[in-house]
């Protein structure tokens, strides 16, 4: 993210917004909205006067910096100094900066980092929000389960190179199992049919299957047929946190055996 | 008459006024900046004050020869040349302790734009608020001459004017000069070590290493040339300090080689 913004040099390639390198945007702060770090603030300058400063370089009108304030609800610690601020309020305050140029692409680098779980309820609605309104939002994270909730796609990088680039629920699809979780009073009789229709069936309890090979409509057509019970019937996928580990093993195994030089044995011979 | 208009707008983008603009919004929304300013115009006056009453009620043969109104009433100047190095250092490395060089980076990524930007909006505040000094502390100077009986200077007496206005010049150009030291180093400690190094460490050291390269240093040229206005007795041309102009050019030479170094590392480091 911040080769994207220009802020640390690549050694190699480029990064573009819509077609530009950041340093040849316009209005940068109209184009794209960053937070990167929440305590990039002069702790002894208030929060207004934080965003004053935001706005002039981008010729953005004044009046904007009190909407944004307004819109993530700190209007009443304009005034207040940001150090005082609580990491909460620092956060908003990088969103509202964020905000300022009313941009069309948003830059958040672990937006929900250190906030309490009200504070992560907010963002999250909020991100979503942003993307509603048609907004492009980049979010990155390392708490896997925030993203599953938040995100409509996903970017995968691992050791600095990209792993994956996927929607969310092909991602999990992908590396889930497909299995379906049964409950049934009639288990036994259940297990029998379901393997006969070519299913494989684990039983976790007396009265619980967990079933793959067959979807849960299958299932379901099968139990009406045969005049069989069904308590629950869930289909089990993976979650985003389960996909992720999969794949960044694998990642993590193949590495050594692409790199002999690295290992002390081959290098002797 | 060719039917094709064009269909792109003029193209506006950020410019030099909004980054300066900016700049100034930064500096005059922190109080330290207030809090500086106060207490560099009471320790100039003081300084002025003190060191003009100290010239008062000599001997005749004190004031005969040698005497300089307008260099006595100029010291005050000194503790300003210390204020303005701290204030043109925390000018940057407070962005890059705070961490508001990012924001400034994302709001203007064109770095030798910002720089410039940031330079004459340093160099503008320096000079007005030197300036201001410089006169003010000279007429508190012949004020307190004056009414003690001592020997004063007005503007119009050989050199003063021209001692007066360099002074508060060349102070805003060590100013700019820890600007620079800012710039390299990027933490205030280290950049306030550089400046307070050359402006007061070195002179020390150099009597010990060449005396002749004394009148080479920016303090001994803020004070032997560009506050005097009378020659001082009993030193060889060897040793004699550098006439005014080119004194200040020397250090005016001097502040762009920090300047221009430390705006290669701004533009070309990471942030």
């Amino acid at each position: 993210m911040r080769m994207i913004m220009g802020l640390d040099l690549p050694d190699s390639g480029v990064a573009l917004i819509d077609g530009k390198p950041y340093g040849e945007l316009n209005w940068p702060l109209r184009e794209v909205g960053a937070l990167l770090d929440a305590k990039a603030f002069h702790p002894a300058r208030a929060a207004r006067n934080h965003l004053r400063w935001l706005a002039l370089a981008n010729d953005i009108p004044i009046g904007r910096v009190d909407e944004v304030l307004d819109l993530v609800g700190l209007n009443s610690v304009a005034a207040r100094r940001v150090g005082k601020f609580s990491l909460g309020m620092t956060q908003r305050l990088g969103i509202a900066a964020a905000l300022l140029g009313d941009p069309g692409v948003l830059l958040f680098d672990e937006p929900v980092n250190g906030l309490d779980p009200e504070g992560i309820r907010w963002v999250r609605h909020f991100l979503r929000d942003l993307a509603k309104q048609g907004r492009t939002v980049f979010v990155s994270s390392h708490l896997i389960s925030e993203m599953s909730l938040t995100a409509d796609r996903l970017i995968v990088i691992g050791r600095g190179r990209l792993i994956t680039e996927t929607s969310v629920a092909d991602f999990v699809a992908r590396s889930g199992r497909g299995a379906v979780k049964l409950v049934t009073p009639d288990a036994g009789a259940f297990g029998e049919a379901l393997t006969v229709a070519g299913a494989s069936v684990e039983s976790a309890s007396d009265s619980s299957l967990t079933v793959e090979g067959l979807t849960s409509p299958q299932i379901g057509d099968l139990a009406a047929r045969d005049g069989l019970r069904i308590h629950e019937l869930t289909p089990i996928t993976a979650s985003l946190e389960d996909a992720f580990m999969e794949l960044t093993q694998d990642e993590v195994e193949f590495r050594p055996s692409t790199m002999p030089d690295t290992d002390p044995v081959g290098a002797k011979e | 008459m060719t039917t094709e208009v064009s269909v792109s707008a003029p193209r506006s983008h950020y410019r030099f006024k909004h980054v300066a603009r900016s700049e100034v919004a930064k500096i005059l929304t922190l109080r330290s900046t207030a809090i500086t300013c106060g207490l560099t115009v009471v320790a100039c006056l003081l300084v002025t004050g003190l060191v003009a009453h100290g010239a008062l009620h000599h001997d005749p043969s004190y004031y005969a020869f040698g005497f300089d109104a307008t260099q006595i009433s100029l010291t005050g100047m000194i503790p300003v040349a210390l204020a303005g190095g701290v204030f043109g250092a925390l000018l940057i490395t407070s962005e890059y302790s705070s961490g508001t060089i990012r924001p400034m980076f994302a709001a203007a990524p064109r770095r030798p734009l910002l720089f410039f930007a940031k330079l004459a909006v340093a160099a503008g505040i320096m000079v007005i608020a030197c300036e201001l000094l410089s006169f003010a502390s000279f007429f508190l100077g012949q004020v307190i001459l004056s009414g003690g009986g001592a020997p004063s200077a007005t503007l119009a007496s050989p050199g003063a004017a021209r001692a007066v206005v360099m002074t508060g010049l060349f102070v805003s150009l060590l100013a700019l000069m820890s600007f620079g030291f800012g710039l390299i180093f990027r933490s205030t400690a280290a950049a306030i070590a550089a400046f307070a190094g050359v402006i007061f460490v070195l002179p020390l050291v150099m009597h010990g290493i060449s005396e002749a390269g004394v009148r080479y240093l920016p303090t001994n040229i803020l004070i032997d040339s560009i506050m005097a206005t009378v020659n001082q007795p009993g030193q060889g041309p060897r040793f004699a300090p550098l006439v005014p102009g080119v004194g200040f050019s020397l250090v005016a030479l001097y502040a762009a080689i920090v300047l221009a170094v430390g705006a290669t590392l701004f533009v070309r480091r990471d942030a």
